[in-house]
């Protein structure tokens, strides 16, 4: 909005009865810095909180048995994880509501409630699976889990009720740059660098040629890297945040910041798993790998390892459990900010405490099947994921709700619907090779 | 966002943050009712409670054969 000088007088006059909110700066570039700068973080929170404790064991699993080979997935996902979370910022933007909620208004109360529950549950179902990656790393730090688990719930629970989404968003981000350490670790196991660029850009056929385990390990890294929770979690954080329709292309570089970040770091954990696959190392979670590595390459890439899965663990848990408790509360039509203080927004808060605290205490019981959990895991992942997606793409198509400035042009359209397509074929897949193991045998 | 200018002095951008600005008027339901069903939106339901169906299909096979119902059906 460009004022004029009468204009400038009654910006001037009312100055000095109120303050004016934001930043003076002189140039146009300065501006635009600013103004990323100001709308960047869901993107990148969403992105990185992606590479949870699940991502990053079956990256290194990825690099553990197949060396380099699947590193090319990381550069075909990445334009698919861009153009699925730019929808969801899109239609954050537009709307100023979170998904579930408008799931709930323009599909009805049956796919509402299916899609929430659905969410809540394999949301839970994966803060199991952050919690027993957090008791796992510490534990091989000598940290007993009875200390490590519920200490970890507490600083969970203390990161959001601070009464402050900057605040929230600011420490989040901190999290997120400590990845960067995984770019160190994949630098300290010394690489063959021309082999890694050739496998970037050249996919190769492993030893073993195309076998059921390639193929679900290749489903499995596509499950990780996009799933059912960051839609709704980045739909509502927008929300949260209040951007702007001006704000758009800002989060549109945020969210391709993220995605290559994400990308990137993937790339930095399946370097890493390759370390063991030429040391012949075996192991079946990180931590193991971790504690390989002691002898291997130097204490600062095992203890290195450990501490990235715990940050891992924290990001991912503190994203899923606002993603339940944004959702639960936009349909509850509960108070749902991290504006809030806790007495102002009780059920919110109660729902994600409920989730960390809960999730916690399941990872303390002995001998809890954390193998089923992660089975589940999948299972629930593959019925909320499509769905998801598709209601995501019907509301991008709804000119009724979103007049024709934010609806999908045609190539957008042409993209998501392949991406739809595959998610579907890959979700369908990789369910039944967990249910029907026989089929595959 | 806002750019002040005037001809005495250098122009001047003013920069606010989203939390600190006037809300915007966003794109609302509010009534309009449920989305209308257009063939797109009719056959991506359709095909979604297909899938349903079947990946609980899948998922009742898999309990019922955990539980060994199904070895002694077959």
């Amino acid at each position: 909005m460009r004022l004029a000088e009468t204009q400038l007088n009654a910006v001037v006059a009312r100055t000095e009865t109120a303050p004016l909110k934001g930043v003076s700066v002189r140039s146009s570039w300065q501006k635009h810095v600013l103004t990323f700068l100001m709308v960047f973080g869901p993107g990148l929170i969403v992105m990185e909180a992606d590479n949870d404790a699940g991502a990053v064991s079956t990256y290194m699993q990825a690099g553990g048995q197949y060396g380099l080979h699947l590193l090319w997935t990381l550069i075909v996902l990445l334009p698919i994880c861009y153009f699925v979370q730019e929808m969801v910022a899109r239609l954050g933007i537009a709307t100023g509501k979170g998904h579930a909620a408008m799931i709930y208004e323009r599909f009805g109360k049956w796919w509402g409630r299916f899609s929430l529950f659905d969410l809540l549950l394999v949301n839970f179902l994966t803060l199991i699976t952050e919690f027993a990656a957090i008791s796992l790393a510490l534990r091989a730090l000598g940290v007993n889990p009875w200390i490590s688990v519920p200490v970890s719930a507490l600083g969970l629970t203390l990161l959001v009720v601070t009464g402050s989404y900057l605040r929230w968003e600011r420490m989040v981000i901190a999290l997120c740059l400590m990845d960067l350490t995984w770019f160190a670790l994949a630098y300290v196991v010394h690489p063959d660098w021309t082999a890694v660029g050739r496998a970037i850009i050249i996919p190769a056929m492993p030893a073993g040629g195309i076998t059921s385990s390639l193929i679900f390990l290749v489903i499995a890294i596509v499950g990780t890297t996009i799933a059912p929770w960051q839609l709704f979690f980045q739909q509502s954080c927008v929300a949260e945040k209040r951007l702007r329709f001006t704000d758009l292309k800002w989060a549109r570089l945020d969210t391709l910041i993220g995605a290559t970040f994400t990308v990137l770091v993937a790339g930095a954990m399946m370097l890493v798993g390759n370390y063991g696959y030429q040391h012949g190392i075996t192991f079946e979670d990180p931590a193991q790998l971790a504690v390989a590595f002691g002898s291997l390459a130097g204490h600062f890439a095992r203890n290195g390892v450990l501490l990235l899965m715990v940050n891992a663990a924290v990001l991912g848990t503190t994203a899923i459990s606002l993603a339940s408790a944004w959702a639960y509360g936009e349909v509850k039509g509960w108070e749902h900010s991290l504006h809030k203080k806790l007495w102002e927004a009780p059920g919110f808060y109660a729902t994600y405490i409920a989730c960390v605290g809960a999730a916690a205490a399941v990872v303390l019981i002995p001998h809890m099947p954390l193998q089923l959990v992660i089975i589940s895991v999948q299972v629930f992942a593959g019925l909320i994921l499509p769905s998801a997606i598709i209601f995501l793409q019907l509301l991008l198509n709804d000119h009724e709700l979103l007049g024709d400035r934010w609806v999908n042009r045609p190539w957008n359209n042409y993209i998501n619907w392949t991406i739809i397509v595959v998610l579907f074929a890959l979700s369908l897949l990789l369910a039944a090779q967990v249910m029907l193991p026989n089929l595959f045998a | 966002m806002a750019t002040i200018q005037n001809s005495y002095g250098p122009e001047y951008f003013r920069v606010i943050h989203p939390l600190d600005d006037v809300p915007e008027q966003k794109c609302t339901s509010e009534g309009l009712g449920p989305i209308a069903m257009t063939p797109t939106v009719r056959t991506s339901l359709t095909l979604l409670r297909a899938y349903l169906i079947l990946m609980g299909a899948m998922l009742l096979y898999h309990v019922l054969d955990l539980a060994g119902v199904v070895h002694r059906i077959f």
